[in-house]
């Protein structure tokens, strides 16, 4: 394959391009849903093909095939370049890449244990006697359990000498208990809610979950929420617990920094950015307890990669440092508005897309609290837990979160549960009402698979790393 | 294209093969051609040539699945191979019964060869005349433009051998100033069909006239819903609500609901995926022919769509709605049509004494209480304010939290005229809405644009 992925190279050099990459990727997956007691579905996927980028007469230009041929790599390369022709239809600039070293180099991701090779017979045993103990109790009608696992083996390489393999493993998975009862329905998940939780590791990654001694809790909150009285409609104090801080950074910090979506290539699908220009080293995104990182470099995150799917090397920026909005996510097209270099977050989902600006691993740095000491020093709040439902305008300002569960915190300790408690707010506000976050024991990254941006859209697993979080003076309920 | 008869043959010899009980193979493949624009230029223009094959194998009630992107000879087996490696390591299902046998189909027309041969030279000239009619007033052009030919065929060891050639074009346009903007859409399977001129002309419209506008209070108002807004609360109604599983597992609005009154009398919705208007598609991803299914008569929750799994479970036929094997959450309604009324949105504004007209709404989430349809978003690219009969001006954003069960019931009025939504299933299917006006709509958020 690298012979032909040189021969296409020297033909877009000979075609003379501005410039050209070609990205090919081969990725298996397998997928296990159990439902109820039985095996819902299980499905292996085998996905291959290459797609390439071009920069020709100053504009884009991008074709892919899943035939791997030298004819159709060059077939699809005098496509990409037809393209680019029809693009500079209405150009207004010159396309200009911001420099980047051209790296030859390899990267696998660490894991312990190859999940495609343990027997699919012990993932399905996991997975059923998990939702058994789920299911010990009739008010759980729905009892789950999901495993996703992908393998994807890429080639970048570039007409300006990159060429860079990579092996990522990516692994995951999540059960979950539906409580049904006199038209009420209340779910609950672990260890995270939608599909679970993922990482760029091996099966072990799904042996430290520990479905089995977490099953019966899972359950038991479900049916307890059955019962629970609606959480209040109030202003009050609000303690957040990782999962869902992974989605409130996700939609609040995450997307808005995206520099496409800033400057405007995002508005057709899912709108803009109130993070403009202008507010670069000004705004006071949060308070002095905020610090929000981009870090491509974490170990196991999901959103940790060698390079990014231009060849720049994976990275640790700020976003946010002590509540000043200091970075974006950026790329090489866009950087150089800022008069900087891609801080490499330009990733596909899959050699038929082209690469965007992504989320690698979004992380609110953790604070100094001990969670029993942040509950201990809240006289009166509510603390939610795993996300149920997500809401955000399309310049990431007014949002709307459901979680799963509450449950009231009076005179410092953690009292009686909620149902269906709801928040909202208005971004740089509800950030600057952070008044506390705890400590890195309670920190960790919380995986998303299902990031949707683009069109076609694409699908991109990122992750968020949060502790539990403090805020104060929060809209809950949605009555008032 | 690859063509009828080789895409058949190829499925047919590669379950001849399989030593399961029953094989299924289905093809999904083609060639498509985006171009996406911002501030008025192409940014994105991308092609993408790409098949899919789906084995579902059948070993006694136990079925394994395994797809392939690949149609060479040893990959085919390979997939083959893994599905059913699947199969035998699978548990029963009791709820299978049979793969399909042969079937009979509806001829309707899908394929356009103009649509197929459109260029990225054709999409861009196009658009350039967007961005040209939007630059006469100093306003910006954001949208994608889109154009695919693909063929879908679905073969099994029982019989079933069908294949339908498609091709399908979809043009979003979001027009802005510095503070308004407006939208306007449209899904087709012709493209000679698309009239950018007047597409434009509408975005152009909205965004004029929604410039500089001004707050309003959440609380309860009248609302024009036009048919892109109600399309976006319809897919939702769809996602968790009209399909087979949700019904079973009693999650959803319909749940122990079938037979009673959910929505106003107003209210009709079914599902029909032979109408040629409508992104019609003639069968299912099993091989099965789509059935018309009502779901809401005059208000009435009257049934769901299946597949072949969870029709086997409610001792009923499937209606033709399953999805491809790999799709785990059963059947879906495809093309969902909302029945029309005899109003129009110049009426509905003439009516109103103190209400919005909104054009479409932004980022839906109808998980919040699934059994009462609660769902939140926000208003998105032309709201506007109505007092005494007239626009009065634009407004700013606004989130709604509501239940739909309860704004389904409070619709007043439907105009006669439809149009065609774009919906998740883009080549396959869509929503088919009129323009609403719904009593006391309940916002819950503003926002500051």
């Amino acid at each position: 394959m690298e012979d032909k992925i040189k021969v296409t190279i020297d033909y877009l050099k000979k075609k003379k391009v501005d410039y050209a990459d070609i990205r090919l990727q081969k990725k298996l997956a397998e997928s296990i849903k159990v439902k109820n007691k039985n095996v819902e579905s299980i499905s292996r996927n085998e996905d291959q093909g290459f797609g390439i980028r071009v920069i020709n007469s100053g504009s884009w230009g991008f074709a892919s095939s899943s035939v791997t041929t030298e004819a159709e790599m060059k077939r699809v390369a005098n496509k990409a370049i037809q393209i680019a022709k029809a693009s500079a239809i209405t150009k207004k600039e010159n396309v200009v890449l911001a420099e980047q070293e051209s790296f030859v180099d390899k990267y696998q991701s660490f894991y312990q244990l190859d999940p495609f090779t343990v027997p699919l017979d012990r993932k399905i045993e996991l997975l059923l006697n998990s939702t058994q103990i789920l299911s010990k109790s009739k008010k759980i009608k729905v009892a789950e359990g999901y495993m996703g696992f992908y393998k994807t083996d890429k080639v970048f390489a570039s007409t300006e000498g990159a060429y860079i393999t990579q092996a990522i493993l990516e692994s995951g998975a999540g059960i979950f208990a539906t409580a049904v009862d006199d038209g009420e329905v209340q779910r609950r998940s672990y260890p995270g809610s939608h599909t679970g939780d993922f990482a760029t590791r091996g099966y072990e990654f799904i042996q430290e979950m520990r479905f089995l001694e977490n099953a019966e809790r899972t359950r038991e909150e479900a049916i307890q929420l059955l019962s629970a009285d609606p959480c209040p409609d109030t202003t009050t104090t609000l303690i957040i617990t990782g999962p869902q801080m992974a989605l409130q950074i996700h939609e609040s910090c995450g997307h808005p920094t995206e520099l496409d979506r800033v400057l405007g290539t995002e508005i057709s699908l899912a709108g803009g950015s109130f993070l403009t220009l202008d507010k670069l080293s000004k705004l006071r995104y949060g308070s002095d307890k905020v610090s929000i990182t981009a870090d491509a470099t974490v170990p196991g995150g999901l959103g940790t990669f060698g390079y990014d799917d231009e060849g720049v090397k994976a990275q640790r920026s700020f976003l946010v440092k002590d509540g000043l909005f200091v970075g974006y996510l950026t790329s090489r097209e866009t950087a150089p508005v800022l008069k900087q270099k891609s801080n490499g977050t330009m990733r596909a989902d899959g050699w038929n897309r082209i690469p965007l600006i992504r989320m690698t691993n979004i992380n609110l740095e953790p604070g100094e609290w001990e969670l029993n000491d942040l509950i201990a020093d809240t006289q009166e709040g509510i603390l939610v837990d795993m996300n149920k439902s997500w809401s955000i305008d399309d310049k990431r300002l007014n949002f709307q979160f459901g979680t799963e569960i509450a449950w009231e915190i009076k005179n410092g300790k953690v009292g009686k549960v909620y149902k269906n408690p709801v928040y909202t707010g208005i971004t740089p506000e509800f950030w600057n009402s952070c008044d506390a976050v705890c400590n890195r024991k309670h920190w960790r990254v919380w995986g998303v698979p299902n990031c949707g941006k683009g069109e076609p859209m694409q699908i991109m697993h990122v992750a968020h790393g949060a502790s539990p979080t403090r805020f104060r003076n929060i809209k809950v309920g949605v009555s008032k | 294209m690859i063509g009828k008869d080789k895409i058949l043959s190829t499925l047919k010899t590669a379950i001849k093969k399989s030593t399961a009980d029953q094989t299924e193979a289905i093809f999904i493949g083609g060639e498509n051609g985006l171009t996406r624009y911002a501030n008025s230029t192409i940014h994105q223009n991308v092609s993408e040539n790409n098949s899919k094959i789906y084995f579902r194998t059948i070993l006694g009630k136990k079925i394994g699945v395994a797809i392939t992107n690949s149609l060479k000879r040893e990959d085919l087996k390979r997939a083959l191979d893994n599905a059913m490696e699947i199969a035998k390591n699978q548990r029963e299902n009791p709820d299978f019964v049979s793969l399909p046998s042969k079937q009979s189909y509806k001829k309707i027309k899908t394929h356009f060869k103009k649509t197929a041969s459109f260029t990225p030279i054709q999409r861009a000239e196009k658009v350039k005349e967007i961005f040209e009619k939007a630059k006469k007033h100093d306003l910006d052009v954001a949208g994608s433009f889109s154009t695919a030919e693909s063929e879908i065929a679905v073969v099994n060891s029982l019989g079933v051998a069908c294949y339908q050639p498609l091709t399908s074009s979809f043009i979003n346009i979001v027009v802005m100033s510095g503070n308004s903007s407006g939208y306007s859409e449209f899904l087709t399977r012709d493209v000679t069909t698309v009239d950018v001129e007047k597409l434009a002309e509408v975005a152009i419209g909205k965004c004029l006239e929604s410039k500089n506008p001004k707050g309003v209070e959440p609380g309860e108002y009248d609302v024009i819903l036009e048919p892109a807004a109600l399309a976006n609360l319809i897919e939702w109604l769809n996602y968790i609500g009209f399909g087979s599983k949700p019904l079973q597992e009693k999650t959803s609005f319909m749940a122990d609901r079938i037979g009673k009154k959910i929505m106003g009398d107003s209210i009709s919705i079914y599902d029909d995926g032979n109408d040629e208007s409508a992104m019609g598609f003639p069968f299912d991803f099993e091989g099965v022919p789509k059935k018309k299914v009502t779901i809401i008569q005059s208000g009435v929750a009257k049934g769901v769509v299946y597949d072949s799994l969870s029709a086997t479970k409610d001792k009923v036929k499937s209606t033709g709605h399953a999805l491809t094997p790999d799709f785990s959450e059963g059947a879906i309604a495809l093309n969902l049509f909302v029945k029309a009324g005899n109003s129009s949105i110049k009426k509905m504004i003439e009516k109103t004494k103190r209400g919005l007209l909104i054009t479409r709404f932004h980022y839906i989430n109808g998980y919040l209480d699934t059994r009462n349809a609660l769902f939140t978003g926000m208003t998105r690219d032309g709201t506007f304010f109505i007092e005494n009969g007239k626009i009065k001006h634009g407004i700013k954003n606004l989130r709604f939290t509501e239940s739909m069960l309860k704004a389904f019931s409070n619709v007043v009025e439907l105009s006669r005229d439809r149009k065609v939504i774009n919906s998740w299933w883009e080549d396959v299917g869509c929503i088919v809405c009129p323009a609403v006006l719904i009593k006391k709509f309940k916002f819950t958020g503003k926002t500051e644009f």
